[in-house]
């Protein structure tokens, strides 16, 4: 799995490893119910305590991602669940406050913001922005 | 579930009335790595060696397995590995003959878990301990003291001095063994980002003092720092004073508080002491947190 962690950062481990699983499911790195590695073998590919991919793995779970089968694994869940979009739209905005801040810096226009943006899209490979035509 | 290794209010000074330890207690449970943190000189490689056996508290008790490790070296030895900064091994030995003597005293020794750290570190055989660079060194000591498949490992220092991928290799092998054996590890270091990667739990030490012992996703998510503009606040006391407040100190134009809670929370706090004079709350990495509770004004 393409996950690196790193422990400098502001969020805690387990929350770096929440976020790029979350992140590898929207971009469809990773499928639906396709398997997760385990707790010991994402653990050892990581370098990190198996308790802290537990712990995130635990809280995936609790937020309906992601489930554990008995004796078979963990997998991403065949339905993903809806994403509350009052609190989602709060973090798109804020991170669109910060991204705009640094276009104006930077002098650069809105259309050429637009036209990253379409090629971020394009790239995570999960078009939602329908074109005009 | 009970504790692997116990430490009951232990307290022990080498010279009259210049304590290293203040009644120190904390207890580590199977499975757990706990992060055994402070400055040099704060006391962790004494507590350590009285883990160990090799010194004795002069207040308090320490239980290995429910054991003293004074009492009982040989049954709780069996079932500790140690790996110290400056180990001390017979240094015209090969290291050949030295595991085989590790194998021959530990009845208990996995040879598959043997052959399989040999294969990963690549260690010549042949040679003489004290030719061994200090990366080898450090393997053989490993490798000697994980391969009875200890319920703990105590680590003192074990990474200090090692190239960034010996480093790295150390850790795997501990993240291994974990998986492997359930072990519980106790290791002091000096390097925050291993203490990030591998341990459940962090404790303190400061002055011979457990200044701090808490789960490590807590202390990174519900511990913070403010920075007030010393101008928004005269006398630190008034921050001091706002609930949650661990400690204060100055650095160039600005007090640093140290406060439990998210920044969100800890801003709404202090805004209602001093008012929001461009008072500022982050989550920080362990080594800001560690310089911010142990460094003093500046």
């Amino acid at each position: 799995m393409q996950i690196m962690v790193n422990p400098s950062s502001e969020l805690p481990i387990y929350r770096q490893v929440m976020r790029q699983i979350i992140e590898a499911i929207a971009c469809e790195r990773l499928k639906l119910e396709e398997k997760l590695p385990s707790h010991r073998e994402l653990s050892e590919q990581l370098v990190i305590a198996p308790l802290t991919v537990k712990k995130a793995y635990d809280e995936l779970e609790a937020l309906g991602y992601i489930e554990t089968q008995r004796g078979r694994g963990t997998f991403v869940r065949s339905k993903l669940p809806k994403i509350n979009r009052n609190n989602h739209s709060d973090q798109i905005e804020q991170a669109a406050r910060s991204l705009m801040s640094l276009a104006y810096l930077g002098g650069v226009e809105f259309s050429e913001v637009v036209k990253i943006l379409r090629e971020v899209d394009r790239e995570l490979g999960k078009p939602q922005v329908k074109e005009k035509a | 579930m009970s504790a692997v290794l116990e430490f009951e209010n232990i307290s022990l000074s080498f010279k009259k009335g210049k304590p290293v330890l203040q009644d120190v207690g904390f207890s580590v449970n199977p499975g757990e790595v706990v992060g055994l943190l402070g400055r040099n000189g704060a006391g962790k490689t004494t507590l350590i060696n009285i883990a160990m056996g090799m010194l004795r508290p002069e207040q308090g008790a320490v239980r290995l397995f429910g054991m003293s490790p004074t009492n009982e070296p040989v049954a709780t030895k069996k079932r500790v590995g140690y790996v110290c900064e400056s180990q001390i091994f017979p240094l015209l030995s090969t290291v050949e003959r030295l595991i085989a003597l590790h194998r021959a005293v530990f009845p208990t020794w996995d040879t598959a878990m043997e052959k399989d750290l040999l294969d990963r570190f690549q260690l010549p055989m042949k040679s003489r301990i004290f030719s061994l660079s200090k990366g080898q060194a450090r393997q053989v000591a490993l490798l000697c003291a994980v391969c009875h498949r200890p319920e703990l490992l105590i680590l003192d220092e074990p990474a200090s001095g090692l190239d960034p991928v010996a480093r790295r290799e150390f850790l795997e092998t501990s993240v291994r063994l974990l998986n492997s054996a359930g072990t519980a590890i106790l290791f002091s270091s000096h390097n925050m980002t291993d203490v990030e990667r591998i341990a459940n739990r962090v404790v303190l030490l400061n002055d011979g003092k457990v200044q701090l012992d808490r789960q490590l996703d807590s202390i990174r998510e519900e511990i913070c720092v403010a920075i007030v503009p010393c101008s928004s606040a005269t006398d630190p006391g008034v921050i001091e004073r706002v609930p949650g407040c661990l400690q204060v100190r100055q650095v160039f134009d600005d007090w640093h508080a140290v406060v439990e809670g998210s920044p969100e929370a800890v801003h709404v706090r202090i805004a209602a002491a001093i008012g929001r004079n461009g008072v500022r709350c982050l989550s920080v990495p362990l080594e800001e947190l560690f310089i911010e509770l142990l460094g003093g004004d500046r």
